[in-house]
Formats: structure tokens, sequence, C-alpha cells
């Protein structure tokens, strides 16, 4: 933000994107005051951004490290009916779905993990495979159809509210904190932007990239567990279909909120914003009666709006 | 028409800083006028304006005495001039043949687009048998080093038909022997009339081929005279604007103990039982042509591949390294010969590159101590003399003099006691050269080991303390400082297959 | 080496996912499912050995509705005493051309046809009734429908009226009303849709003031409908294409605590779509007799073996469940499960 002479100039490629966010926030609001901006409305963003914000999370850590997960989606799926069959047990305390959520989101992770690291093989084919084969196993588990019938506690996960805050949007805060701060603040997180800066200078540089890696994929498996748990308890039921097209949706808020698709640079707070951004447009729209085919290529273009302002900073960096 | 080329009165600022202020520059067809002056200087900004990567704000450019606009690269390539780029322009998944004809393939149908791929593969082969260059035109640059990818690079300006040539740094990556190949085909340029633009911090390369000299510093014209009129000393004192006595600043060295010893190391056919012993406060060199493993070896020691025969001692203690995390462990540092590409995070900022190798002692409980790594990077910026506005910038804005100090301060951090530096002054200006061999000498005094590899004859002369010498992944001869001499470093640097070394 | 292996684990990885997708002939294996398993015993105890086959060929297998309409196929055609092959064609119009044709090839009798697409599969159809295959078409017509022997279905259009028409009944023919549809131009959507726009014609006094595709998934019907309760405009109906989509609905309209003041109506009386009927939280649900469109098709292409005549197009009640009628269907669905 310091130039040559000491002076500060706005990066564009960090805060173009909060001007576009308000700017967008601000047009719904005029053109929509009773509905748009009604507090209630509000709030029910924050939810909605709340499960593809968490799912994000996850993206941004593998995205940072120069990979990517497409099986985020299908990981929802599975971890949800797993849960969900948890969930159908009156009396099991409600810790066990949940820990069981979070479980097979960790072995999906590692799965991938394992592929790119210890087989070499390119994280966009690993997780392809995945993504086709989680969704088969969901469908296979659950018999084809949701698991329904759940118990209250469950349910409750993601009905209730802190002062005001529905649960989902704490959930979010909270892990977007810790994410920020692993990145931030931790060896762990300078090593994660060390790979996705240069792979061969982290490996001379005495860091172990391939269990950085494994790492890196569990973490993001067991936020899409977490999301695929939020997701059954949200709707009541384990669905195997759930999750469909999801990882879409948390790369784009990931590229959105400013990191490089080429891993090692961006700004976690960024990722909220792209979470944030998206939620707006696809409630602001509903709100106004715009289809949903519609959104898409709304998304579409700002999506591509967003990784061509990457690129041109990256160009200017250079 | 005395000059083909004038650029006159060139003058070119960026956001608060005034980059070159009133520069002119002459150039006559068939000379070769070198271009000098510290990294800093202007000269690559003055050759991007001429090449069409900038326009400047003010002054003009003539060829053959009438102005003309260069628009851009493409531009600059039509009106005959061309490039050579010290940070090489390859497409590394193209072979040599594609790489050389790129942008201007021969056709067999100009309809179709075809691309005439036997006439491309038959010219490139033509002007590697002339430059008596052995590399087969349908090698993919990937499986090319360093030295060869440049020796393509300088085929592809040759064979644009260019009416200058500038030539940046090229012969930074290759040997003695390769570069007199080079030598010959200017000349047979001049020749033909054409002009070049030789950029380069070599001394006796610039003393030996150029007519003229232009000398830049801080962005102004110093002086302009024919080569036979200035001398070493006074050329570097137009280029520094102080005294610089010595070049290659030795101090006496008294080495201690053994501190590692390497015995018959091998990787395959790249390292071929390699044995030698390293003293603390010593300074080994390590001389020999391209591809004679010096790089290979400093690898295999540091473990970032697996060696195939052979064990190293440390303070006479066998130890094992897999990963440079081991050799870290052990105190080795290795300052790889490619800064860009395994030395720098070129998406971080100085500081997070200068922790990079020492994170965990900077941290506690995996949290790291930004105070404490603030603190560390300034003092290195401070030591070494990185010329940076701040800890915080972007590495990838600092001259590669600059950026090579911000490698070696990441690697003093992590505290080594052996130290190994692979071509570590490559591309660098002469004043930051000199910082860094103060350096060296001041680690040896320290009691540090140092291993130093480099293609520079006077450099690893005038620096080590002893030479080994390799040819194709063997020690071919060990040379003590009073022995040094560059006939003899390149006998055993050129053993023939099937000769015994010394 | 490594590399060498990791490939098969992956491509061991993605058979087993499309392990449904029965493509090629060595893959050509009935789909296990839970139903199959029980059918199994009731098909050998039951008629004489028969070495006839009748296969059947689903869109796909991802959702209750299909697991209930192969499932009684299956029991029925074992029931009547014929060998039983099914194929799940992933959506894929093409696939399931070529599942067809391989089909025919492997000395099929008859097939039952659930189409992915109304043109595309009909040059196989054509191919296999060449062969002297009986041909069946269940729940969706194909294009040329004397391509193929007969058509056993529910009318989609049909179906969307008769909810229409309760929805009217019970809003009083006055109100908002918003839609929740399938994959826009998916037949089940579009046949669907002119139902509604059938009736929604008679009533001047209602208005469709939201109408959007939530793809038949629950989540995403869960956030449309949140927003549009959001906008201000009450609603005094939700009425969505399945039940999947409702389900979602519903959950929005409770956590918005309009129950009972925006009502919510599904489509295909799945087991969980009446169990929310029954707990309050869909009004009703029209079932396309999915059970009967299963047990009829079966019986149709049996008798078409057994040279009986048989009608050229069957339509199957739908019926409304509400309260009232839920239980039972529930208890049936479960006793076949």
């Amino acid at each position: 933000m310091i130039n040559k002479n000491g002076k500060r100039i706005i990066n564009y490629r960090e805060f173009g994107i909060f001007i576009a966010f308000f700017a967008l926030v601000i047009i719904l609001m005029i053109i929509s005051p009773n509905a748009f901006a009604r507090p209630r409305n509000l709030i029910n963003i924050l939810k909605q951004a709340s499960i593809n914000g968490i799912l994000s999370c996850g993206m941004m850590f593998v995205i940072i490290s120069g990979g990517i997960d497409l099986s985020a989606g299908s990981t929802i799926a599975l971890s949800g009916v797993v849960a969900a069959y948890c969930a159908q047990v009156q009396g099991l305390p409600v810790i066990v779905p949940v820990l069981a959520a979070i479980a097979v989101g960790a072995i999906v992770g590692a799965v991938n993990g394992f592929g790119v690291a210890y087989a070499g093989l390119p994280p966009f084919i690993i997780t392809l495979a995945t993504m086709t084969a989680i969704r088969g196993l969901a469908l296979i588990v659950s018999g084809g159809s949701p698991v329904y019938g759940l118990t209250k506690e469950f349910e409750e996960l993601t009905n209730t509210f802190i002062s005001g805050f529905p649960v989902l949007a704490v959930y979010f805060i909270i892990i977007v904190l810790i994410s920020g701060f692993i990145l931030t603040k931790t060896v762990f997180g300078r090593r994660i932007y060390a790979i996705g800066g240069s792979e061969l200078t982290a490996k001379v540089s005495g860091i172990n990239v391939k269990r950085m890696k494994l790492l890196v994929y569990t973490i993001c498996g067991s936020l899409a567990g977490i999301a695929g748990l939020l997701v059954a308890s949200r709707t009541v039921q384990g669905s195997p279909t759930a999750g469909d097209g999801y990882e879409m949706d948390a790369i784009a808020a990931v590229v959105i909120g400013g990191i490089s698709m080429s891993g090692g640079y961006g700004k976690w707070y960024g990722t909220i914003v792209g979470a944030l951004l998206l939620a707006v447009i696809s409630n602001g729209l509903d709100i106004l009666g715009v289809s949903s085919n519609y959104q898409k290529i709304i998304k579409g273009v700002i999506i591509a709006a967003a990784v061509y302002t990457d690129l041109r900073g990256k160009a200017k960096q250079e | 028409m005395e000059y083909f080329l004038e650029m006159k009165n060139i003058t070119k600022s960026f956001p608060g800083v005034k980059v070159l202020d009133d520069v002119t520059l002459r150039v006559r067809a068939g000379e070769v006028h070198a271009l000098m002056g510290e990294n800093g200087a202007g000269k690559s900004t003055l050759m991007k304006i001429l090449m069409g990567i900038y326009k400047a704000d003010e002054g003009s450019i003539l060829i053959n005495g009438s102005p003309v606009t260069i628009q851009n690269p493409r531009d600059a390539m039509g009106k005959g001039i061309s490039m050579m780029h010290q940070e090489l322009n390859t497409v590394l998944d193209m072979d040599a043949a594609e790489n050389i004809f790129i942008g201007r393939e021969p056709q067999k149908s100009k309809l179709l687009n075809l691309i005439d791929r036997e006439k491309m593969l038959e010219d490139t082969h033509k002007y590697f048998k002339e430059l008596e260059i052995g590399i087969d035109p349908k090698a993919p640059m990937r499986s090319l080093s360093v030295a060869q990818m440049q020796l393509v690079e300088i085929v592809k300006a040759i064979s644009a038909d260019s009416k200058i040539i500038v030539m940046d740094e090229p012969t930074s990556a290759i040997t003695e022997k390769e570069a007199v190949i080079l030598f010959r085909q200017i000349e047979r340029l001049k020749k033909q009339g054409v002009a070049i633009i030789y950029i380069s911090h070599k001394m006796d390369e610039i003393f030996k081929i150029s007519d003229t000299i232009t000398v830049l510093r801080d962005g102004r014209l110093i002086c302009t005279k024919p080569a036979c009129e200035l001398t070493d000393n006074e050329l570097i004192r137009f280029m520094v604007g102080r005294e610089i006595t010595e070049i290659y600043p030795k101090e006496e060295s008294s080495p201690g103990q053994v501190i590692m010893e390497v015995k018959n190391i091998s990787r395959g056919r790249l390292v071929k039982d390699v044995s030698f012993r390293l003293r603390a406060g010593e300074v080994l060199g390590i001389a020999g042509l391209v591809g004679a493993g010096r790089s290979e070896l400093a690898e295999t020691i540091f473990g970032l591949y697996p060696k195939t025969g052979g064990e190293i001692l440390l303070d006479g203690k066998k130890i094992n390294i897999k990963h440079p995390r081991d050799a870290i462990e052990h105190k080795i540092a290795l300052i790889t010969e490619d800064r860009k590409l395994t030395g720098l995070n070129l998406s971080a900022n100085v500081k997070e590159n200068i922790s990079l190798a020492a994170l965990s002692s900077l941290a506690k409980f995996g949290v790291i101590d930004q105070k404490q790594e603030s603190a560390a990077a300034n003092r290195y910026i401070k030591e070494l003399g990185i010329k940076t506005p701040s800890e915080n910038t972007a590495v990838n804005k600092l001259s590669g003099g600059n950026q090579q100090k911000v490698v070696l301060a990441k690697w003093l951090l992590a505290d080594p006691s052996i130290i190994i530096l692979d071509e570590p002054t490559r591309g660098i200006d002469v004043g930051s050269k000199r910082d860094i061999y103060l350096l060296i000498n001041g680690l040896a005094k320290q009691g540090k080991a140092i291993i130093l590899i480099s293609s520079e004859m006077p450099e690893v002369m005038g620096i080590s303390d002893r030479i080994l010498v390799m040819c194709e992944g063997m020690v071919t001869g060990e040379i003590s400082r009073r022995d040094f001499s560059q006939e003899l470093i390149m006998k055993y640097a050129s053993l023939r297959k099937g000769e015994q070394p010394a | 080496m490594k590399k060498v292996l990791a490939l098969l684990v992956i491509m061991a990885l993605t058979i087993t996912g499309c392990g449904s997708d029965t493509n090629t002939p060595s893959a050509s294996q009935p789909a296990e499912t839970a139903q199959e398993a029980a059918g199994n015993e009731t098909g050998e105890a039951a008629g004489d050995a028969s070495d006839k086959t009748i296969a059947l060929f689903m869109t796909h297998m991802s959702n209750e509705f299909t697991i209930t309409l192969s499932g009684s196929v299956e029991a029925q055609v074992k029931a009547r005493g014929y060998n039983y092959n099914v194929y799940d064609a992933n959506q894929d119009a093409a696939a399931q051309a070529d599942q067809i044709e391989q089909a025919v090839t492997l000395g099929v009798d008859g097939i039952i046809i659930e189409p992915v697409s109304v043109d595309g599969i009909v040059p196989a159809v054509r191919a296999a009734k060449a062969e002297g295959v009986a041909v069946v078409i269940v729940n969706q017509r194909i294009s040329d429908p004397s391509a193929a022997d007969c058509y056993i279905g529910a009318d989609a259009a049909t179906t969307g009226e008769i909810l229409m028409r309760k929805v009217m009944e019970d809003i009083g023919g006055q109100g908002n009303v918003a839609l929740l549809l399938g994959p826009m131009g998916s037949d089940g959507q579009v046949g669907r849709s002119q139902g509604f726009a059938n009736i929604l014609a008679d009533y001047p006094d209602v208005e469709v003031v939201f109408e959007d595709s939530a793809d038949w998934q629950t989540e995403p019907a869960l956030t449309i409908t949140e927003n549009w309760l959001n906008a201000g405009k009450d609603l005094a109906a939700i009425v969505s294409q399945n039940d999947g989509m409702a389900i979602g609905a519903a959950k929005a309209v409770a956590d918005a605590q309009l129950v009972g003041e925006t009502l919510v109506y599904g489509i295909d009386a799945t087991s969980e779509g009446l169990q929310a009927v029954l707990d309050g939280k869909l009004a009703a649900s029209v079932s396309q007799g999915t059970e009967d469109q299963g047990r009829l098709s079966a019986d149709a292409c049996a008798d078409l073996l057994e040279g009986k005549a048989v009608a050229e197009e069957t339509i199957v009640d739908n019926v409304v469940y509400t309260k009232d009628n839920a239980q039972e269907a529930l208890d049936a669905i479960k006793a076949n499960g």
C-alpha cells in the first residue's frame, strides 16, 4: 500500500472488491428499500452466506497452496447423509453426528491430499475423481433417497439465535477468524503461502511440502464435512444430492475475494466479502423476482471480472 | 550517416522517480557498443524504450538519420531491432527450433497457415552447425540446461536478421569456451554491418570485444569513449563514482578444522564418486564447465535429490540428509543457481522471504512473533545493504543484486555453519558483487565454511582458498591458491572422455 | 510406478462412482437396491421359471420416486415369472439409447423405458421393435408414441391441474402464490407448469408473484423461499413441482413462523412428503401413482410377451394426499420398502 515515495496508494487488487460489494448493497437498498433493506432480510443474507462461507474457508487454504478441490460439494452430501443417520437415533448426543460429519470430510480430504502430495497427481484430476466417486458413495449409502426424521437437537444446531445473530453466522465468523489467524499469524499458514508462491523455493527452504499439502486438503475436507453437517441440519434431512455445484460457489467466493488462483497470494478477509457478495446477489435477485438462470450469468460475469482484476494487478506488480 | 542508431536526449520518469535524464546514445553500424552501469543506472529502461516496451517522456530515436516511433516490441523487430534478454524468454514446452522461429515460423502455405516444420528444423540445424552448438533442434527446451537455453536465445536473435541486436548479459550462464563461440559470431555480425549493444558486468569481456563504451550512472550519461581509451579502474570509477581498488577483496585466511567430509558421493550419472574435505573458515571454490555436475553435487549434499552412493560426515559423525530440512538442521545452507525459481517467493515481500528458512525459530507455539521477524529482516536489510523501500516491499520489485542479498539474508538468518553458494553473483552489478565478496570474506573469518560454485574464473580465483575442478560429474583436480591459473583450471575442466584426471 | 498405481486407484474410484451407469457390456449388472434383495425372494417363489427377460431403463435412481417406480416394476416382473434387469442412464439421453441397443443385442425380450428425452430414444425404440422386442413406455411420453407398444403413466399436465385445483380450493381462489419448478425445460417441469397455468387462467384474483427453478433440490428451494418470504409480498401458497423442493420451502415457512398462513404443496407423495403432510408442514401432495405405474407397466410388458392385447395408453390416477389419507399411503410404502 505504500509506494516508492512512501505515499499511500490504493491497491485495487486488494480493495476493489470491497468497493464493489458496498456499491452493490447500496444499489439494492435503494431499489428495494422495503424488502432488501429490512433487518430480517439482512440477517437472512448472513445466514445464507454462512454455509458457502465455511466451505470457502477450506477452499481458500487449498487455493492459496496452489491447488483446488472440486470434490467439496460431494463431500457435503456424504457427510450430510452420515450425520443424518446418526441424527435419526433419538437420545444420541448431538455431538455424534457432528463428529461423524467432520470425520467423513477429513477422510475424503485426506484421500485428495494423499493423491496430490504423494502420488503427484494434479489437484484438478484427483478431486474430479473424488467428486464423482463420493457422490456415488452418498447415493449408495443413502439408498438413493433423503434420510429424514432427525432429532430436534440436530435441527436446533442451525435454528437458534445468539443475541440476535443466527447461529449459522456465528459458526461462519468463528471459522473464518480462525482461518485468518492461521493463515496470517502462524508458521503453518506462512508455509502454505510459501508453497503456493513457489513450491521449489519452499522445498529448498526446508518446508516439507508433501506433508503440508496433505494437511491442507484434509482441512478443506473437514470444513466441507462441517458444511455438509450444517446443510443437513438446515434442511433437516441428509440428502445424497445435496451440495451439487457448491464447490463452484466456494471457488467463486475465494476468487472474488482476491485470492489468486495461481496460489501464494491473497488476504483471508477477501473470502468473507466474496461469500457475502454472492449471497447478496442471490438474495437481491430473488427478491426482485429475477430467475436463477440470470443469476448464473451475473455470477459468471463477476467471477470473470474478479479474475481479470487479479491478473492485471499481478501484471502491474511485475 | 555516421551513426546507425541515435537515441537523443531521452528522459523517462516513473511516479516519483526520474529513471533517465537527458541520455544520448549513438551507435555505429558494425560496432560493438558496450552499455555499462550499476543496477538502477537506467540501462534496462533505455533498452526497453528502444524495444518499444516503454515510451520516452522526452527525446527522440533516429535510425539511419530519420526519426522513428517504436510502438511495441513487434514494431521494433520489424524495424530490425531485436533483444536477447537476460531472463530467458523461452517457451519451455516447445522445442529448440520452435523457440527460435517463434512468431515467424516458415510456412508451407500462407493460406492454410501450415508451419513448414522441415524447413524450420533445417534452418535451425544450419545455425547450430555454424555456431558449433551441439544441441538437437528437436530437443524440448525443458530438457536443456540454463546455458544451453541461452545459446538458443542467441541463435534466435541472430536468425531474425536484425540490424541492431541488444545483448543483455549474454554470457552470464555460459562458460568461457561457449562465450568464445558467441564472440566469433559477434565478429561475423560486425562484418555484416550489424550493430550490437552489449550489456554485461564482466569487465574482461567488455574490454575484449567492445569498440565503444557508454557509462550510465543514476540515470545520467557519464561518458562515451572508445574502449581502448579506458582502463579498468577508470571504468569502475565512472560506473560507481568512487575508487574501487580491488575487484576481489581477499584477506589472508587461516582455515581451521575439517568440518565436513564428503566421501564417494554419487548421484546416478550426474555425480560420480566425489570426495573432498571442507574446513571451517575456508572458501572452497568449485570450477568447471556447464554440465560438469557442480550444481548437482550441491543439490545432492543439500538433500534436494537422493544420493545413490557415498556418505557425508559432519564433525566426524555420519549424517543422513534426505530432505533440505535435514540439511538445514545440520546447519548447511544452499544459495541456489536460479534465485527466481528456487531461491525466492516472488509473491511475497522482503520480510517474508528473509524469514522463510527460520520460521520456527521466530515463533512461539507455532505463532510467528511479528516483531521479532520484522527486527530480523531490518537487521539484514541494514547489514547487507539491501536497497528496498521497506521490509514489506514485494520482493519482485527489487533489482537482481538486491534480490540475491535477500536470499543470502534468508540463509544467514538460519545460522548455518556451512554455506554453499551456486553462482551467487550472476547478473549482478559491480557494487553488489563486491558487497557479496566482502560478505563471503567476513563469513569465512567468523569460522564458517564456504563452498563457492562459479563459472566466472576471475571470481573463483579471486575469492577461493582452494579450487576443486569438476568435469562430467567427477572431481578432476584440486588446486591450491598459490597455483591458481586459468589454464590449469581449464585443463582439468575439459578432460576428454577416457582421459585420466590428474 | 507410483504414478501408474495412482492412476489405477483413480480409475477404480471413478468406476465406483459411475457404478450405477451401466454402459459397458461387462458392467451391465443389475444395480443393487434394497428392494431388489427383498424382491428376489418373492420372485423365485411364485410363477413358472421363464427364460424370458424384461429389462427396465430408468432416467436415474437417485430419488424416492425413481426408486419406488423401479421397485414396483421389479416386484411385478418377478411375480409374473420373468428375469429382471435394470439400467440407470444417469440423466444422459445418449447413454440410455446405448443401453437399450445393447440390451436388445444381448437378446432381451421385453423392455420398459422411463425416457430421459422425448426424442432422443425414439430411434432406439424403433430398432428394438424391429427386433421383435416388446416396448412399454412409462411415466413420460416419447414424441412418437406409435413407435412403442404402449404407454403407461401419469399425465404431467393433469397432475399439475389436480394439484392447482386443490390449492385454489384451500386459498379461496385469491391471493399471491409462488411456484417452485423443476429444471427449466425438463419434461416434468413443462408439463406440470402447463397444468398449473390451465387452472390459474380461471382465477383472475390469484397472482403468481414469484416463479423460479430450484432444480428439484431441497436446500436451494429453502434459500429461494427464504428470500421470497422477505420480499414483503404476503404469500398465500407456495406450490412446488416436487416434494423435495416443497420440504425445503416448508422449512423456510416454519423458520419465518408463517405456518398456516402460507400453505405449501408438493408432487410425488414420497414417504418424506407424506410424513411432512402428516406433520402439518405440507398442506397436500399429489401422487403420480408411482407404485401403480410400475406395476401396470410390468403387467403390460408381460402381457405383450404372452400374446395378450394391451391398451395403447393407460393413464394412472393421481391421488391428492392430505392429512386425512396420508397415513395409509405412508404405511403402504413402508410395508413395501
